[in-house]
């Protein structure tokens, strides 16, 4: 690996109305590198490199790349300038051909006379699908005929194809099965031992260990550190993180303790057409139930299922009194609360503030005068900031709008609004999603506290530690059908779940 | 059931787009067999429809930009009495009618685009506003008199001038929205403005020259409406909003046939569909009321039937 610079980032601050989002970062990245940035939600990763790739624009410092001060105003000027990125959710557009969506922005090549070439486009296109391995993937279909995973595949291309010097990689894993994260592993070597670099941004700390070389830690706007991988452990990062060693349980820290006998839900037999078949459990009273498995087992759907969520859905989810749930306004009637996978288009209203996204579902009793619609605004200000505080969400108000918020800031939205709501049973799709360790800690306390609390909570995630970590019962679902049932114990690992996934 | 799935999505589309010109046409052969749907009938109505399938077309750019138009009528009105001054009182003749209409409706548009973008407004109010203000000019150009195309300058009013024209302007459009950076940028901006912004679009050029092109298709509808009807009234108060729905009908057959990636094709045909179905009222000698409530439900149903929008997906 050489040492030779590639980006110098000088004195970097960027201002969001009275947020201090970067304050004077500098650091530098090197050629031949994947670099890691990490820090807390908040922390300003995405800010930075949103700068780098022109999706804000520069405040004050400099940005140095082989000597160089770059000054990119938009996505393709960095594009030209040799920066690329691949965003978290999705970076693609519908409506558009695959084709169209890698070299958007960049048509140029293919115009004469100021008529595009499609022909030539689609197969320059077809051309670079086939050496990246996407052969499934055509240039001339619609990207909306694609799955999730795939389009992330299309956007490795877009990304890449002109071998860039920088490729930023912003939590893009956590929306990945492992399939598509190894994927991209293999790209991102690929793009290291040409010589660029990666910039790689994820929250998890074993993965950036695992892939990257040098990791820069930020911690509320400013630098505090840059180390090698090789020199640093799990908690080495966790310190430089969070400022002080983090203390307490991160998972839960008891074993052997029983199960209640109180069943408060009965799926049976329940049924979505081409996703989940026959799928049936009980969940009982104080227990977190986890689901894992692939991507695209199913078991996200589960959490719809239960909701009232899915479409054409057969069988029965029954509470404990024989109340059948077969719609959402039912579900939230009878104390049921979900959060979603896809956080900011089915759980988040991204254009409200922070207060009315948390009062959302508890409106009707924050009333002047029960059962009557006159809303208390003392009361929707108290309830708001009550539960953003328990969540600790950082922010300047309860006024601030839910899109100024980092993703973790948004997660801790979602949870604050289920527990200000006091739901007695808690379906959570992948709860942690995109999440730095000091929340996700919070949230594992959060729902041990409400495990003892009686309240049962269905977790569903693709991190296995998390599922081991605070789960009593582990139901695996593999092609849309419970594979395995596992229990909690000391000696559960990673291995024996994958074993039953795939 | 099977066959059709494996069908590719533009052969669907058309197997969809014909049946329904078919079953149109049935339902009205059915009920008055003599005077509606010779081949000659048939003919004229598709003729008829060429009118507002032009204007359409270039609405077709704002609308799946996620824009609206209010001004349709009012700029058509405006560009066919621009467009006779010029040809009569300015003895320019075709080249008058043809170029003054069209620059004049592409002034239009960008006047909407304009303000549409300085103002910062929505667009369906925007054009409202500047739709009161097209009426007013219109009516002083006119004088408040009738504007009256001279039987030699009509020649765009029958065939082959109006299936010229219109086949000059569906070849434009084809090719700007499927062999231009315009095209791709239209669909684009359509789908995630913020995302289109960042991949260097300058999105607010671009929605500007959306309503420009709209608008000098609407200026290529107003040479078609004068030189078939002959002759063009100022009209004020927004009455002119009456000639706004059958190209927005229109243009709604094309956003819904976008996903089997025929939108023009379908404004075609989607407006031969409407001529069939308000010439079958005719046919019937239905009052106007009647003819406009079955009208407006007929094609409610159309549209319903053929956007498939998947479960879940959110209609707005």
């Amino acid at each position: 690996m050489t040492e030779e610079v590639r980006l110098q980032v000088q004195d970097i601050s960027k201002t969001f109305g009275i947020t201090k989002a970067l304050q004077h970062v500098s650091f530098n990245v090197n050629k031949g590198e994947v670099h890691a940035l990490i820090g807390e939600n908040g922390s300003g990763k995405s800010t930075l490199t949103n700068m780098l790739t022109g999706i804000y624009p520069m405040e004050s410092g400099k940005f140095i790349m082989d000597g160089v001060e770059i000054h990119p105003k938009n996505q393709v000027d960095a594009n030209n300038m040799g920066i690329a990125i691949i965003v978290q959710e999705l970076g693609t557009l519908s409506g558009l051909t695959v084709a169209e969506n890698i070299f958007l922005g960049h048509e140029e090549r293919f115009i004469t006379m100021g008529f595009r070439n499609t022909n030539q486009m689609n197969a320059e296109a077809n051309r670079l699908l086939q050496q990246y391995g996407f052969d499934h993937i055509k240039a001339n279909k619609m990207v909306d005929e694609y799955n999730f995973e795939d389009r992330k595949l299309i956007e490795i291309v877009k990304a890449t194809y002109f071998h860039p010097k920088i490729v930023v990689v912003d939590e893009t894993t956590t929306a990945l099965s492992q399939e598509g994260r190894e994927e991209l592993y293999k790209h991102m070597n690929r793009i290291r031992d040409e010589g660029s670099t990666v910039i790689f941004i994820s929250h998890d700390l074993s993965e950036i260990l695992d892939k990257s070389d040098t990791i820069t830690v930020l911690r509320d706007g400013i630098y505090i550190d840059t180390v090698k991988s090789k020199d640093v452990t799990e908690e080495d990062l966790k310190r430089l993180m969070v400022g002080r060693e983090i203390t307490g349980d991160y998972y839960r820290a008891d074993y052997g303790e029983k199960i209640s006998d109180e069943v408060v839900l009965s799926v049976k037999d329940v049924t979505v057409p081409g996703v989940i078949h026959n799928v049936s459990f009980d969940l009982h009273k104080g227990e977190i139930l986890g689901f894992g498995g692939l991507s695209e087992s199913g078991m996200h759907e589960v959490g719809k299922a239960i909701f009232g969520a899915s479409y054409d859905r057969e069988g029965e989810v029954v509470l404990a009194d024989g109340t059948h749930i077969n719609s959402i306004p039912q579900a939230i009637a009878h104390s049921i609360a979900y959060t979603s996978k896809d956080r900011d288009n089915e759980s988040i209203v991204i254009n409200q503030s922070i207060r009315d996204n948390i009062v959302l579902p508890s409106l009707d009793k924050l009333t002047r005068i029960p059962k009557l619609p006159f809303l208390n605004w003392a009361a929707i200000k108290a309830f708001a900031l009550k539960y953003a505080r328990e969540m600790s969400v950082k922010m300047q108000g309860t006024g601030q709008f839910v899109s100024e918020l980092s993703g973790g800031n948004k997660q801790k939205v979602v949870l604050a609004r289920w527990i200000g709501k006091d739901s007695d049973i808690v379906v959570l799709d992948s709860p942690t999603r995109g999440i730095d360790i000091k929340v996700k800690q919070d949230i594992y306390q959060q729902m041990d506290k409400m495990r003892k609390e009686g309240k049962s909570i269905i977790m569903i995630s693709e991190e296995l530690m998390e599922l081991i970590g605070m789960c009593d019962r582990i139901i695996i679902m593999k092609e849309g059908t419970v594979s395995g049932e596992i229990m909690r114990n000391r000696d559960l690992n990673e291995h024996s779940l994958i074993e039953m996934m795939v | 059931m099977t066959a059709f799935k494996n069908l590719s999505g533009a052969t669907k589309g058309y197997i969809v787009l014909i049946s329904l010109v078919v079953l149109s046409w049935l339902i009205f052969k059915i009920l008055t067999p003599h005077n509606f749907g010779t081949p000659e009938h048939l003919l004229s109505y598709f003729q008829a429809s060429l009118i507002a399938t032009v204007g359409a077309i270039g609405f077709y750019f704002v609308m799946d930009m996620g824009l609206f138009d209010f001004s349709i009528g009012a700029n058509i009105i405006l560009s066919a009495i621009v467009g006779c001054q010029l040809a009569t009182d300015f003895n320019l003749g075709y080249t008058g009618l043809v170029l003054g209409a069209i620059a004049t409706g592409a002034l239009v548009g960008l006047c909407n685009g304009f303000f549409y973008v300085r103002l910062r407004i929505p667009s369906m109010i925007v054009t409202a506003g500047l739709a009161l203000i097209y009426e007013s000019l219109a009516n002083y150009i006119a004088g408040g008199a009738e504007q009256t195309l001279p039987s030699d300058l009509r020649g765009l009013g029958q065939m082959p001038g109006n299936l010229i024209l219109a086949f000059v302007t569906f070849i434009l459009a084809w090719l700007i929205l499927n062999y231009t950076k315009f095209g791709t940028y239209t669909y684009a901006i359509g789908s995630d403005e913020f995302v289109a912004k960042n991949m260097g679009i300058n999105v607010d050029k671009f929605k500007v020259l959306a309503f420009i092109l709209s608008g000098a298709f609407f200026g290529a509808m107003a040479v078609l409406t004068i030189s078939y009807g002959s002759s063009m009234v100022a009209v004020t108060g927004m009455s002119s909003m009456s000639r706004n729905f059958i190209p927005t009908m229109g243009c709604f057959f094309g956003l819904a046939f976008m996903k089997y990636g025929i939108p023009l094709q379908a404004i075609i045909l989607g407006e031969f569909i409407v001529n069939i179905i308000f010439f079958g009222f005719i046919s019937l000698g239905a009052p106007t009321a009647i003819q406009d409530v079955i009208t407006g439900l007929a094609l409610l149903i159309i549209i319903t039937f053929t956007t498939k929008v998947n479960k879940g997906e959110i209609v707005k």
